[in-house]
């Protein structure tokens, strides 16, 4: 019980510190960006005064309020958070940020969700078998997984979508559902979620070509240590049936590094795939953030680091439960 | 801004214009939807995620149909042609003898989309709503149901464009409640203009024909999509998803040979070297000296620029920055038509020479033991501007200058170019919309537009800090008459003064491309009739493009 109250803990000073640090960023950037914002709501809807609310949520969330102590400031910034309110976009103003964020989330979630868990399993799966078979034809496929990873990913979609997409014309170029087919926006019905998985394949795609090698290669690295074990030895000296032994003494264990780099993979789901969502029109989340970053969004930036923080904390605290859970020797008070 | 929107996607073009290459063919032609029934599909710029905003009052961030489709101007000015302007609500306007009262009619029996009259009171309310209010407004009457007659204290034959071709009529009955019209969002958006909003998504807009609208319109439904990448927006246009766009295309037969799509090429924003041009205003380098400047000028090799950089797509610029075509009446000496095309390498050296440079032992010109070092920066990406930064760079070169190539983040453009610390920069200015080049001696040449070094200028974009007592008395005697002779006489003493001075010194006109669907729909402008300008961003122009296409029989 202890060990769980710790990581509680742990959490909670973190979430803290994270969300703090947010908070007096902005107020220590060289200028002030809180102004910087201002100005651009004001050039944004045609030169005219922004609405007192508007201004106090930019102040609060961005920088110094005039004559409120920096202890108040930071009272205001907490009960703002606390209420959903993260200030308004100046690139898609009068848009608030929330709003934006959370319409970009589950399809984020979903897509690169869903990519990261199958480039998880296949790379898993397949660097047990080829760790398994060292020494054989099939590591070949290290090297090949490999080049596949380290072609530029941008170049990996734009040949997916001439191929399937132009050339034969079999899946959609952009966009997470088939927005001709359905004008009025998503909705409940079978036809639609059929396009949102449609639209999802090329996307996930090459997310999984790009990511799946550096899975393979760390699996069957810890697969063929793992078989030097003396548990494996013992285990075939006891006359298990390989299949046995291949799965539940060899690559059971060695699949214990990869899970916290998948606990951290699935963190950084939220951070989305900027380049995917930008090649495919993906309604996103890294979309906002790399709109924000080059219009100088502050608001916008600020609200999708705050997001991605606590995806990831909320992604290694899940994986620490299961991590404790599968793996006694983390219980263990030391 | 719009000019610039392709730009943030260009870094993409680049790569997947070889990739097309490579791939080669074409698609067939797409589903083959029965185009009457069908709306018509175009890509405006938007990227995702599309704002639900029809507030024709934000300017910057409001969908862009909401100008010209659901809100109209009172009338539409060709930037194309020098014709008269297109009544849209307006029916004819004069102005006083003196410019300064403006006699308005518009057309009669108008309606909102919700159904009620638009009469004078509306576009009187407009004119003194929001932002509209001119400070030269002295007053504004509406002695019947069609006329307005508005006064100023200044005379204001310049502004015309501005007043009836910039000001989107809203309707009193809805707006004279909206107190905080920064803030409004105007998600039911009630006007004028041919079409009315039917369904919004933040990943594509759906409007349908306005049935209250003066005249049917036989285009029944358009849907504007957002993109993040020109590459699906080619790609989009060339399996048949999409029907109209406006953007980069390094090879456009790509797009058309498929007989689906027509394309038009309109060259007419200048891309300039913008110097630094004036040290009375706190201006460093020797970019400030005219002679440098001129040596430049003579020292590049416009036509590798045009061919190399520019993908062969742009114009011939013209020091004398009126449109080559459209404003052909008011150049006043044909020899300022084109800037030079080929490099005259002894041409600039004498220049140099005669003003007092000399070379050093590396072969560079320099005064007084110091050799000229010029700072040429671009945006990082914005890959045209690029190669021709690195083009002028080495040309200069060739002719004894020593300008250094640069590139920066977009954040570091901008800046320095507001407060004039910089020395020189690629940059493009947007050509008059009106077949005038008023606004362009006005907007970028004018001492009334510029401020010193360290500070923005606010009434006006002169970020070479350009000052010259000659343009400015043109400008002035050019906006206060309407007296075609008085303005020529002005204009060709700006021009004369502009060509030899060179604060920015012309390099290409622009390239820009649209893209349209002529098998399904007719009814385009083409070249030899370009009532409007095709690019679907533009706001009045796409509007006015959009009611006068028609589904082809088939």
């Amino acid at each position: 019980m202890k060990f769980w109250l710790r990581r509680i803990t742990f959490y909670v000073v973190t979430l803290w510190a994270a969300i703090s640090l947010n908070f007096l960023l902005p107020r220590f950037l060289p200028g002030d960006p809180a102004a910087i914002m201002l100005g651009k709501l004001r050039r944004a809807s045609g030169g005219r005064p922004l609405s007192e609310e508007t201004i106090k949520s930019i102040r609060s969330i961005l920088g110094a309020e005039d004559d409120i102590s920096l202890w108040d400031q930071y009272l205001a910034y907490w009960g703002r958070l606390l209420h959903g309110d993260l200030g308004v976009s100046s690139t898609r103003y009068p848009a608030p940020v929330g709003e934006l964020i959370t319409a970009a989330l589950p399809w984020t979630v979903t897509l690169v969700g869903a990519a990261t868990i199958i480039s998880f399993v296949i790379g898993i799966i397949a660097g047990a078998w080829v760790g398994w078979l060292r020494g054989t034809w099939v590591d070949q496929l290290v090297p090949f997984t490999t080049f596949l990873q380290s072609v530029p990913y941008f170049w990996l979609a734009l040949v997916l979508v001439a191929v399937f997409s132009v050339q034969w014309g079999v899946l959609p170029i952009i966009g997470g559902y088939d927005v001709f087919e359905y004008p009025a926006g998503p909705e409940w019905s079978p036809g639609f979620i059929a396009s949102t998985l449609v639209h999802a394949i090329l996307p996930a795609t090459t997310i999984v070509i790009s990511s799946v090698g550096g899975w393979l290669l760390g699996m069957r690295n810890m697969m063929v240590q793992t078989m030097a074990e003396d548990y494996v030895i013992t285990a075939e000296a006891k006359g298990l049936t390989r299949s046995r032994i291949r799965t539940a003494y060899a690559a059971r264990n060695a699949a214990i590094p990869s899970l916290s780099g998948f606990g951290i993979a699935l963190g950084f789901v939220v951070a989305g795939s900027i380049v995917t969502e930008q090649v495919f029109s993906y309604p996103g989340i890294g979309k906002l953030m790399i709109q924000a970053v080059q219009g100088l969004d502050y608001a916008l930036m600020q609200g999708v680091f705050l997001v991605i923080t606590l995806t990831v904390l909320a992604a290694n605290f899940l994986m620490d439960l299961v991590y404790g859970f599968i793996d006694p020797r983390v219980r263990r008070d030391g | 801004m719009q000019d610039n929107r392709w730009r943030k996607v260009l870094p993409l073009v680049a790569g997947a214009a070889a990739l097309a290459l490579t791939l080669g063919g074409c698609a067939p032609g797409g589903s083959s939807t029965d185009a009457g029934e069908r709306p018509i599909r175009m890509w405006s710029g938007h990227m995702t995620p599309i704002t639900n905003n029809f507030n024709p009052f934000a300017t910057e961030t409001a969908t862009h149909m909401t100008f010209g489709a659901i809100y109209e101007p009172l009338f539409f000015f060709n930037q194309l042609s020098d014709e008269a302007p297109v009544g849209l609500i307006g029916d004819s306007y004069e102005y006083s003898e003196d410019g300064k009262t403006l006699t308005i009619t518009i057309k009669p029996d108008l309606k909102w989309s919700d159904g009620k009259d638009l009469t004078s009171k509306d576009v009187a309310f407009t004119f003194g709503y929001a932002n509209n209010v001119d400070k030269d407004m002295v007053g504004v009457e509406t002695p019947d149901d069609t006329t307005v007659v508005v006064t100023y204290s200044s005379p204001k034959f310049t502004a015309a464009s501005q007043i009836l071709g910039g000001m989107w009529i809203v309707p009193e009955h809805i707006w004279a409640d909206i107190t905080d019209f920064a803030t409004e969002t105007n998600p039911e958006p009630v006007g004028s203009g041919p079409y009315t909003l039917k369904s919004f998504t933040d990943a594509a807009y759906t409007l349908e024909a306005n049935k209250e609208f003066r005249e049917e319109v036989a285009i029944k439904e358009v849907q504007d999509v957002g993109i993040d990448s020109n590459q699906s927006s080619e790609d989009l246009l060339k399996t048949g998803k999409l029907d109209w766009v406006g953007q980069f295309i390094a090879n456009p037969d790509n797009v058309t040979s498929n007989g689906r799509n027509a394309t038009i090429n309109q060259q007419q924003d200048p891309t300039v070297i913008m110097t630094c041009a004036n040290a009375a205003l706190g201006c460093e380098g020797a970019q400030t000296d005219p002679a440098v400047r001129q040596a430049i000028n003579v020292a590049i090799d416009r036509e590798a620029i045009g061919s190399k950089a520019f993908a062969g797509l742009s114009g011939i610029s013209t020091p004398s920055f009126v449109l080559p075509g459209r404003d052909d009446k008011w150049l006043s000496d044909p020899s300022l038509l084109e800037s030079p095309q080929s490099p005259d390498a002894a041409a600039a050296g004498a220049i140099l020479e005669a003003a007092g440079y000399t070379k050093d032992a590396d072969g560079f010109y320099g005064k007084d033991g110091v050799a000229i070092e010029l700072d040429l920066f671009s945006p990082d990406g914005w890959t045209d501007y690029n190669d021709a930064a690195k083009l002028i760079s080495a040309q200069a070169a060739d002719a004894g200058i020593r300008i250094n190539a640069r590139t920066v983040s977009d954040a570091e453009y901008w800046t320095p170019l507001e407060s004039g610390e910089y020395q020189m920069a690629l940059y493009g200015l947007t050509q008059s919309l009106v077949a005038d080049p008023f606004s362009t001696y006005d907007t970028y040449f004018a001492t009334e537009a510029t401020a010193k070094v360290g500070e923005a200028p606010t009434a006006g974009q002169n970020y070479g800090r350009y000052s010259n007592p000659i343009v400015d008395q043109a400008v002035i005697a050019a906006g206060a008459t309407q007296d075609e002779a008085v303005k020529k006489e002005a204009y060709a003493a700006a021009q004369a003064e502009i060509a030899k001075d060179l604060p920015y010194i012309p390099v290409v006109l622009n390239a820009s491309q649209s893209f349209f669907n002529t098998k399904d729909f007719t009814g385009w402008p083409t070249e030899d009739d370009l009532y409007a300008s095709p690019l679907p961003y533009l706001s009045t122009a796409s509007a006015v493009i959009l009611t006068h296409l028609r589904p082809t029989e088939k």
